[in-house]
C-alpha cells in the first residue's frame, strides 16, 4: 500500500481484485463460507425430501425460521440499498465509500432471502403457481393475497437491486477491463469486458450513466418502502390481533434499519482493516455511517416505545395479544432485540468505539442479530394470543431449521467474499469524481 | 347358500384368484381346526338384501360389542371392504348414533398388527403345525375324564349364541368349569341388586322421563354400553326446557373425578368416595328412607325436594365401582319415589353369568394345580386381572393353555397356544343390548386375517359338533323361534340388525326392608386410589388403536397415554403442576406415573385410568402411559384407600392437546344462556364486497352446545370417514394432529368446581372466508352453495390460510402422514388422501353432498331436508349437529338459526360463519355468561404454566420460559 497523496488514485482498490493471490485468510474464508453453502445444499435438499416435517413449526405456529429469516434477511436487504441509495441521490461523499459494498451487500442479503419464501412451502416445487401465467385450467393467482403482493415485491427488489448495484459497477468494470489488459491479463480483461458493456468513457457515456445510475436510484427508494412494507402486510393483514396492527408496517421498515446499516458497518470496518481500504473508507466515512446508524437506532427507540403505549391502548383482544408478545414466553426475545437494536449502538457516538474496528464489526452486527430477535418474537410471539385458545405447543425451532439459517449465513458470506475478491469494493469513478470535485478550488 | 338374493343385490364378487386363494385358506384352516368349513363360508360378506343403491357402495346391520353388550351399526361397505361404521338406528343401543369404540372399530379391523399367524409358546407358527393335532389329543384325553381339568375364561358374554355353546361345552364336559373375568364388571352393582331385590338385576335408566336425576358417581352420559342410548334420551328430556317451553330437567351430579356427566350437570358436587355414600344415606333419609341412617347433608335437603318433586319422574343412579351399599339405596330411593316402571326399569343381567365361576376362583384352581386345560376366549387376563395374582406364573401353573384373541396381546404370549380370532366385523354371532335386545351380528366385509376363527366355532368344535359359524347361529335362533316362518323372521333380523321385540321383559321386584348392607368401611389416611376405565382405552383393549390412541382425552385432554388425575387444592399442597412425576405405592405395590391436574376432583381422591401401559398392545409401541392394573387390588378395584403419592421432583412428557392460556374473552367461546335469554344479534356486517348470493342450496351447520356431551364420537367419525391421517405421538406432541373437528373444552370458574363446556370446532365454512384472500394460488375458494373449500392439487402449502383463521381448523401435512409405511390402513374411496405439504380440512362431508345431488339429479327432484347427514352429525349420540340448507326456512338447520340463543363463534370478526352454535341452557336464575369479576376462565392452580403448557414439553422444545 503505497502513501500516495492522491486519493484519486484508485489503482490499490483495482489492485485487489486483480491480485493473483489473497491469502490463506481469504481462503479459509472462502472455504468456510463454501462449507457453508454446502450445508445450505444439505439443509435445502433434506427439506425437499423429507417436507416441513424437519421444522419445530405447528398450528398454530405455522411459520418459523422461515418467515423470521426472511423478514430479516430482507430487512438487511432493504435497509442497506435503502441507505446506499440516498447517499446515491443525495450525491454523499459517504457514497464513495460505501455504497458499492452496500449494494452488494443488499443483493447478498436478498438472495438469501429469496430462498426462504419458496423454501417454506410445503412444496416448493410449485412455487411458481404465485406467477400470473396462462395456466392450462385458466387459474390466476389471487391478487388479493399478500403473499402476491410480496412475490412481486421480492422479484422486484431483486431486479432493482440487481440493476442499481451493476449500473453503478459498469464503469469500474471498465477500468478494471484497461487495468488488466494493461497487466496482460488478457481473459480476465475479456471477463470485465463483457460486463463493461463497451464503456469508453465518452462524455456521452458518462452523462447517460448518470442519468441511468440516478433513475435506476430512484427507482428504488419507493419499492424499499414498499417492500418491507408488504412483507409487514404478510401479518398485518391476518385477524391475528397482535399482528392485525397498522403500526406493523412501520415497525419492520424503521427496525430493518439499523439491522442494513449494521452489517454495512461491520463489512465497512472489516473491509478497511481486511483489505486496507482504510484509505477510501477513512474516519470521517465511519463516524457518519456510526452516527446515522445510532440515529436509526433512536428512531426505533421511539417505535418500541411507541409500541408499548399503543398496547395499552388497543381493544382487549389486541393489548392481550402484545402484552403476551412483550412479556409472555417470547418476551425475552422481544426485550433482548429491543436493547440489540436501540441501546447497543448508542455506543456508537463514543468515537473510541466506531474508530475501532472489532467493536463496529461486534455493535453493527449486534443490532443485526437484535433485529433478527425482534423478527422472532413477531413471528412466534404475535401467535401467542388468538381469537381462541392456542390449539399447539410453543415454537421451538429444530436443528434442520438452524442448519438452513447458517447455510443463508454461508451464502451471504460466500457471496460477499466472491465480490470482494473480483469487483472493486469501492466505487473507483466516484471516488475519483469526488477527489477531483474536492480539488476544484 | 342358506340366503336368497336377487340378482340386482348380487353381493361384490371377490376376484377369482382371491376366492381361490381365500378357498385353499379356508380349506386348511378347517383341516387344521377341525371344523367343517366349506370355502363357500369364506369370503361371502353379503347376507342380507343390502341398503344401498350402487352395486359398489353397500351397508350391512350388524352389531358390535362393548363390555359383551352389543351395539346396533350399519357397516358401509365397498367392494367387499368395511369402511365406515354407522350407528343402527333401529337399535336401541345405538339408535343411528355411534361412540368412539364403534367408529373405531373398522380401524381395528384393519389393524395390521392383528394376530395373523397361530403361535406356540408366543412364537408365530408358520402353518398351524400340531394344533389340530394337539386339539384333538386334548378333546380325547378331556372326554375320557369327563372334561376334569378344563377350565373356559371368557370376558362377558351376552350372545345367546355363545351361551348356548358354552353351555354345550359344559355338558359335553360335566367336569369342566365356565369362568368369567371382566376387569370393568361392577360386582358392586350386583351386589346392591341383590341385596335391594334379592336377584342381581340390572336397572336400565330411561332419561327421557327424568324430570330430576341423581347421579351417585354414575357417568350416565360417559362411554359405556349404554351410553348412546342414555345420552339421547338425557338431550330429548331437555328438548322442551331448551324451547323454553318447559322447565328444564335437573341433573344432579356428585362424583369423585371429573365426567362428562358431571360437566353437563346442573349441579355438582366434588366428594370423595365415602363423600358419595354419606350423601346418598342423607338424601335416602330426607327421602324417609328410615333405614339410610348416617349425619345430615347441607345439600341433602335440596336434592331430595327436588327428587320428591319429580316423584316418579325422579332418577337415582349409582355408577360403576360404587359401593353394594349406595347402589341398594340408589334402588330403595327409586323405589321410594315410584320410579320403577318410569324411570327405572329392572331386566335380568343380559350378560350376567350366576353359573361362571370368576377369576379369582379359577386363580385359586390353577395355583392348586386343577386345571390342566384352559381356553382363554377374548380375555387378557395376564394384562388385566388384579396385582397380586401372577396370572403368567399360573398360566404355566396350567399344562395345556390355549389363548383365542384378536391381537398377540399379554396373554397370548402367555399361554402355549394362540389362535387368532376373527373381528366381530367378520363374524356372524349375535349379543344382546344393555336392556336385552338381541341383534343378529353377519359378517360386513371379507375376512381380511384368513387364518382367525371366531369363537362359536371354536366352542362349537370343543363341544364336538363343529360347524360354521353362521349355521351355529342359525340353530340358537331356529330354537328360540321354531321353523315356522324361520328364513322371514331370520332375513328380516339380519337386515334390520335388530331381533324385533326382544327387550328384556321389566322384572317386577319389591324392595327387600333390610336392603342396607350397612355402611362401607371408613376413609383412612392417605389418598384413595379411584380405578376408572379410560375414556378411550377402555379396559385396555382398545390400546392398540391409532385412531383411538391419538383422540385427545375429553376432558384432559390427553392423548397417546395417561396420567394419574389429582385435584387442584392437592396439586397445590403437593407443588406439582401438569406432567410432574409422582411415585403412587398401593398395599405395596409402587408405579411411577404422570400426574395431571383434573379440575374439579375431589381433593383426596387420585384418579388412575385402566388399560395404558401395555406391554403388548399390537403396533402401538409398548410403555405408552402407565398400567393402573398393577396396583389395582382384588378386594377393593375401585376405590382403595391408603395410596401415597410422592412427587419425584421429574417431569414426564405428556402429549396433551391442552395448550389453553386463560381464556377472558367477553362473552366466551362456548357461551350459556338463562332459559329463555335471548342473545342479541350482531349488528348488520359491513363489508366493501357486495354479497354473494346462493340461489340454490347454502349448506349450514348448527351445533348444540346444550346436548353437546363432549364424547369425541363427531371428531373420531370425522376422521374416520375424511381419511385423517394418525400422525403418531411425537407429531401430536408438535401439536400436528390432523383431527377435522376438534372438540374444545373450557373450563370456567374455580379450579376446584369449574363449570366446564364443550365445544366442537369443525370449519365455519365462513362467507367472508379469511383463508381464501390469502391464499396465493385460489387453493382454497368457495363453491356454488356456500361451502369453503380446499382444492388439495392447487395447495402449495403457504399455511397463510391457517394464520387467517382465527378458528384455527386448518390441519397441515408436515409430512407424507396418510401414504407413509404403518399409515392407517382403511380408507374411504370417496375422499382423497392429501399429499404431504398440503393444507386440510372439514368440507362438510362434501362428498356425501354431491353423492345426495347426484343420486336426486337422477331421479329429477331436489335434494331432501336431511338427505345430507355428515359424518359428525351422524355420530353424534345427543343430535347436538344439525347439518342442511339454510335457504329452506323449514330445515331443521334453519329452525335452529332462528332460536334465540343461536349465535356465530368470533361473530364480531364478521366472517359470517355457515357453522353457528346454539348457547348451551341453564335455568333461569343461575349465572349463564356474566362472569363474577376476579374469575378468570380456565384458571390453573399453582405448579402450572400459566399458559397451561407441560412443563415437560416445554422443557424438551427449548423455549423460553413464561415469567411466573
Amino acid at each position: 500500500m503505497s502513501a500516495a497523496a492522491d486519493v484519486s488514485d484508485t489503482r490499490p482498490v483495482a489492485d485487489v481484485p486483480l491480485k493473483g493471490q489473497f491469502g490463506w485468510r481469504f481462503a479459509l474464508s472462502l472455504g468456510a463460507a463454501a462449507a457453508g453453502v454446502l450445508l445450505l445444499a444439505y439443509a435445502v435438499a433434506a427439506l425437499l425430501i423429507r417436507g416441513t416435517y424437519l421444522w419445530g413449526t405447528n398450528i398454530p405456529f405455522v411459520w418459523g425460521f422461515d418467515l423470521i429469516n426472511y423478514v430479516w434477511w430482507i430487512g438487511i436487504a432493504n435497509a442497506a440499498s435503502l441507505f446506499a441509495v440516498i447517499l446515491v441521490l443525495r450525491r454523499h461523499g459517504l457514497r464513495t465509500a460505501v455504497n458499492r459494498f452496500a449494494e452488494a451487500a443488499a443483493l447478498a442479503a436478498v438472495a438469501a432471502a429469496a430462498l426462504y419464501p419458496i423454501l417454506h412451502l410445503g412444496r416448493p416445487w410449485l412455487f411458481y403457481w404465485v406467477l400470473p401465467y396462462p395456466a392450462t385450467y385458466q387459474v390466476w393467482p389471487q391478487f388479493r393475497s399478500t403473499l402476491v403482493w410480496d412475490f412481486w415485491g421480492i422479484m422486484s427488489h431483486v431486479v432493482v437491486t440487481s440493476l442499481f448495484w451493476y449500473t453503478g459497477l459498469i464503469p469500474d468494470l471498465a477500468t478494471m477491463r484497461d487495468r488488466a489488459a494493461a497487466r496482460g491479463k488478457g481473459l480476465v480483461a475479456r471477463f470485465y469486458g463483457v460486463f463493461a458493456l463497451g464503456w469508453r468513457g465518452s462524455v456521452q457515456h458518462w452523462a447517460r450513466h448518470q442519468a441511468a445510475y440516478r433513475l435506476v436510484a430512484a427507482l428504488v427508494l419507493p419499492m424499499l418502502v414498499s417492500a418491507q412494507t408488504i412483507v409487514a402486510l404478510e401479518f398485518a393483514t391476518t385477524l391475528v390481533p397482535d399482528w392485525h396492527q397498522a403500526r406493523l408496517p412501520l415497525h419492520v421498515v424503521i427496525t430493518g434499519i439499523p439491522s442494513g446499516l449494521g452489517v454495512v458497518l461491520a463489512l465497512a470496518a472489516l473491509l478497511r482493516s481486511g483489505l486496507g481500504l482504510s484509505r477510501w473508507i477513512d474516519e470521517a466515512d465511519m463516524d457518519l455511517l456510526a452516527k446515522l446508524m445510532a440515529a436509526a437506532s433512536l428512531g426505533c427507540g421511539y417505535l418500541y416505545a411507541e409500541e408499548l403505549l399503543t398496547a395499552t391502548l388497543e381493544d382487549p383482544a389486541t393489548r392481550d395479544a402484545t402484552l403476551a408478545r412483550l412479556f409472555g414466553p417470547y418476551g425475552l426475545l422481544h426485550w433482548g432485540g429491543a436493547a440489540l437494536i436501540v441501546l447497543l449502538p448508542q455506543l456508537l457516538w463514543l468515537p473510541v468505539l466506531r474508530h475501532s474496528a472489532p467493536a463496529a464489526v461486534a455493535i453493527g452486527l449486534g443490532a443485526a442479530a437484535g433485529v433478527w430477535l425482534d423478527r422472532f418474537a413477531l413471528v412466534a410471539g404475535g401467535l401467542l394470543r388468538d381469537h381462541l385458545p392456542r390449539i399447539g405447543p410453543l415454537y421451538a425451532p429444530s436443528i434442520p431449521e438452524w442448519t438452513l439459517l447458517l447455510g443463508t449465513v454461508g451464502l451471504f458470506a460466500l457471496l460477499m467474499l466472491l465480490f470482494a475478491r473480483l469487483i472493486p469494493v469501492v466505487s473507483m469513478f466516484e471516488t475519483r469524481h469526488e477527489e477531483s470535485e474536492a480539488e476544484v478550488p | 347358500m342358506q340366503h336368497s338374493m336377487t340378482d340386482e343385490h348380487s353381493p361384490p364378487l371377490p376376484e377369482r384368484r382371491t376366492v381361490l386363494r381365500a378357498a385353499g385358506a379356508s380349506l386348511a384352516l378347517a383341516a387344521a381346526a377341525g371344523c367343517d368349513v366349506g370355502p363357500a363360508e369364506f369370503g361371502h360378506p353379503l347376507h342380507a338384501r343390502a341398503r344401498g343403491v350402487t352395486e359398489e357402495a353397500l351397508t350391512y346391520a350388524t352389531v358390535l360389542d362393548l363390555d359383551g353388550l352389543g351395539r346396533g351399526v350399519l357397516v358401509r361397505t365397498r367392494a367387499g371392504h368395511a369402511i365406515k361404521i354407522e350407528g343402527n338406528p333401529a337399535h336401541p343401543a345405538s339408535l343411528g348414533a355411534t361412540d368412539v369404540f364403534l367408529e373405531a372399530a373398522v380401524l381395528s379391523l384393519h389393524d395390521p398388527a392383528r394376530s395373523r399367524r397361530s403361535r406356540r409358546a408366543g412364537r408365530a407358527l408358520r402353518e398351524t403345525a400340531g394344533l389340530p393335532a394337539f386339539l384333538e389329543e386334548r378333546r380325547a384325553a378331556l372326554a375320557a375324564a369327563g372334561g376334569a381339568g378344563l377350565r373356559l375364561l371368557t370376558g362377558p358374554v351376552s350372545s345367546p349364541t355363545q351361551r348356548r355353546l358354552i353351555g354345550a361345552v359344559l355338558a359335553a364336559f360335566p367336569e369342566a368349569r365356565w369362568h368369567v373375568h371382566a376387569p370393568l364388571a361392577d360386582a358392586g352393582a350386583a351386589e346392591g341388586a341383590r341385596r335391594a331385590f334379592g336377584e342381581a338385576v340390572v336397572p336400565v335408566h330411561d332419561l327421557s322421563r327424568a324430570a330430576c336425576t341423581l347421579s351417585l358417581g354414575a357417568d350416565l352420559l360417559g362411554p359405556g354400553p349404554a351410553q348412546l342410548r342414555q345420552a339421547r334420551d338425557w338431550s330429548a328430556a331437555r328438548a322442551p326446557g331448551r324451547a323454553g317451553q318447559a322447565p328444564l330437567p335437573r341433573l344432579i351430579v356428585a362424583e369423585s373425578v371429573p365426567s362428562l356427566t358431571g360437566a353437563k350437570a346442573d349441579q355438582r358436587l366434588a366428594l370423595p368416595p365415602a363423600g358419595i355414600e354419606a350423601l346418598a344415606r342423607a338424601v335416602a333419609a330426607e327421602l324417609g328412607i328410615a333405614a339410610a341412617g348416617g349425619a345430615p347433608h347441607p345439600e341433602a335437603p335440596g336434592i331430595a325436594a327436588a327428587l320428591r318433586a319429580a316423584g316418579p319422574s325422579g332418577l337415582v343412579a349409582a355408577g360403576r365401582g360404587q359401593p353394594a351399599s349406595v347402589h341398594a339405596l340408589a334402588q330403595a330411593m327409586n323405589a321410594t319415589l315410584g320410579a320403577m316402571g318410569t324411570t327405572v326399569r329392572l331386566i335380568d343381567d343380559p350378560a350376567g353369568a350366576a353359573e361362571a365361576g370368576d377369576l379369582a376362583a379359577l386363580a385359586g384352581e390353577m395355583a392348586q394345580g386343577a386345571v390342566t386345560d384352559l381356553l382363554v376366549l377374548d380375555a387378557n387376563p395376564v394384562l388385566d386381572a388384579p396385582a397380586g395374582l401372577d396370572m403368567p406364573a399360573l398360566l404355566a401353573r396350567v399344562p395345556h393353555t390355549l389363548h383365542a384373541g384378536l391381537y398377540p396381546d399379554e396373554t397370548a404370549l402367555a399361554c402355549a397356544w394362540h389362535l387368532p380370532l376373527r373381528h366381530p366385523l367378520e363374524c356372524w354371532g349375535d349379543s344382546l343390548a344393555f336392556e336385552g335386545t338381541a341383534a343378529l351380528r353377519q359378517p360386513a366385509t371379507v375376512p381380511l386375517v384368513e387364518t382367525a376363527l371366531p369363537a362359536e366355532e371354536i366352542l362349537a368344535h370343543l363341544a364336538g359338533r363343529p360347524a360354521p359359524a353362521e349355521a351355529l347361529v342359525r340353530e340358537t335362533w331356529r330354537e328360540a323361534w321354531g321353523e315356522e316362518g324361520f328364513e322371514e323372521r331370520w332375513l328380516a333380523a339380519l337386515e334390520g340388525g335388530v331381533v324385533p321385540d326382544s327387550a328384556a321383559p321389566a322384572r317386577e321386584l319389591r324392595l327387600r326392608p333390610d336392603f342396607d348392607p350397612g355402611p362401607a368401611a371408613p376413609e383412612t389416611a392417605g389418598f384413595t386410589a379411584l380405578f376408572l376405565p379410560d375414556p378411550h382405552l377402555w379396559d385396555g383393549r382398545f390400546a392398540p388403536n391409532a385412531w383411538l390412541q391419538e383422540l385427545p382425552r375429553p376432558l384432559e385432554k390427553l392423548a397417546w397415554g395417561n396420567a394419574a388425575l389429582i385435584a387442584p387444592q392437592d396439586a397445590m399442597a403437593l407443588l406439582v403442576g401438569d406432567g410432574a412425576e409422582a411415585e403412587i405405592t398401593l398395599h405395596g405395590r409402587s408405579l411411577t406415573v404422570p400426574v395431571v391436574i383434573a379440575p374439579g376432583q375431589a381433593p383426596g381422591v387420585v384418579a388412575l385410568p385402566l388399560g395404558g401401559g401395555r406391554r403388548a398392545a399390537g403396533g402401538v409401541e409398548p410403555g405408552l402411559g402407565f398400567d393402573a392394573y398393577r396396583l389395582r387390588p382384588a378386594a377393593a378395584p375401585w376405590a382403595a384407600p391408603g395410596l401415597a403419592l410422592r412427587p419425584t421432583g421429574r417431569v414426564r412428557p405428556l402429549v396433551s392437546t391442552a395448550w389453553h392460556h386463560p381464556v377472558e374473552s367477553d362473552p366466551p367461546p362456548a357461551r350459556r344462556v338463562a332459559q329463555g335469554e335471548v342473545i342479541p344479534p350482531l349488528p348488520p356486517p359491513r363489508s366493501l364486497y357486495p354479497d354473494w348470493s346462493y340461489p340454490g342450496h347454502a349448506w349450514g351447520m348448527a351445533i348444540d352446545l346444550d346436548a353437546c356431551i363432549g364424547c369425541n364420537a363427531c371428531s373420531l367419525a370425522c376422521q374416520a370417514e375424511n381419511n385423517t391421517p394418525v400422525v403418531g405421538p411425537e407429531e401430536t406432541a408438535r401439536g400436528r394432529a390432523m383431527h377435522w373437528l376438534r372438540v374444545d373444552r373450557y373450563h370456567r370458574g374455580p379450579p376446584e368446581a369449574p363449570e366446564t363446556d364443550f365445544q366442537p370446532v369443525p370449519c365455519m365454512h365462513c362467507e367472508k372466508a379469511p383463508c381464501e384472500v390469502v391464499c396465493p394460488v385460489n387453493a382454497t375458494v368457495h363453491d356454488h352453495e356456500g361451502l369453503n373449500l380446499m382444492v388439495y392439487p392447487r395447495c402449495i402449502g403457504t399455511r397463510t390460510c391457517s394464520n387467517n383463521c382465527p378458528y384455527k381448523v386448518r390441519r397441515f401435512n408436515w409430512a407424507d402422514y396418510a401414504r407413509a409405511t404403518g399409515a392407517v390402513p382403511v380408507r374411504n374411496p370417496e375422499v382423497p388422501l392429501r399429499a404431504r405439504g398440503v393444507i386440510e380440512k372439514c368440507t362438510y362431508c362434501q362428498h356425501r353432498i354431491v353423492a345426495a345431488r347426484t343420486a336426486a339429479g337422477l331421479e329429477g327432484r331436489p335434494i331432501r331436508e336431511g338427505e345430507v347427514e355428515t359424518a359428525c352429525q351422524r355420530a353424534c349420540p345427543t343430535r347436538a349437529i344439525s347439518f342442511g340448507d339454510v335457504n329452506d326456512p323449514a330445515s331443521t338447520v334453519s329452525r335452529a338459526r332462528r332460536e334465540g340463543r343461536h349465535y356465530a363463534l368470533l361473530g364480531h370478526l364478521d366472517t359470517r360463519p355457515r357453522t353457528t352454535y346454539l348457547a348451551r341452557v341453564v335455568p333461569a336464575g343461575t349465572r349463564a355468561d356474566a362472569m363474577p369479576a376476579g374469575t378468570r376462565a380456565d384458571a390453573m392452580p399453582a405448579g402450572t404454566r400459566a399458559d397451561g403448557v407441560p412443563a415437560s414439553t416445554q422443557a424438551e422444545s427449548g423455549a423460553p420460559e413464561e415469567p411466573a
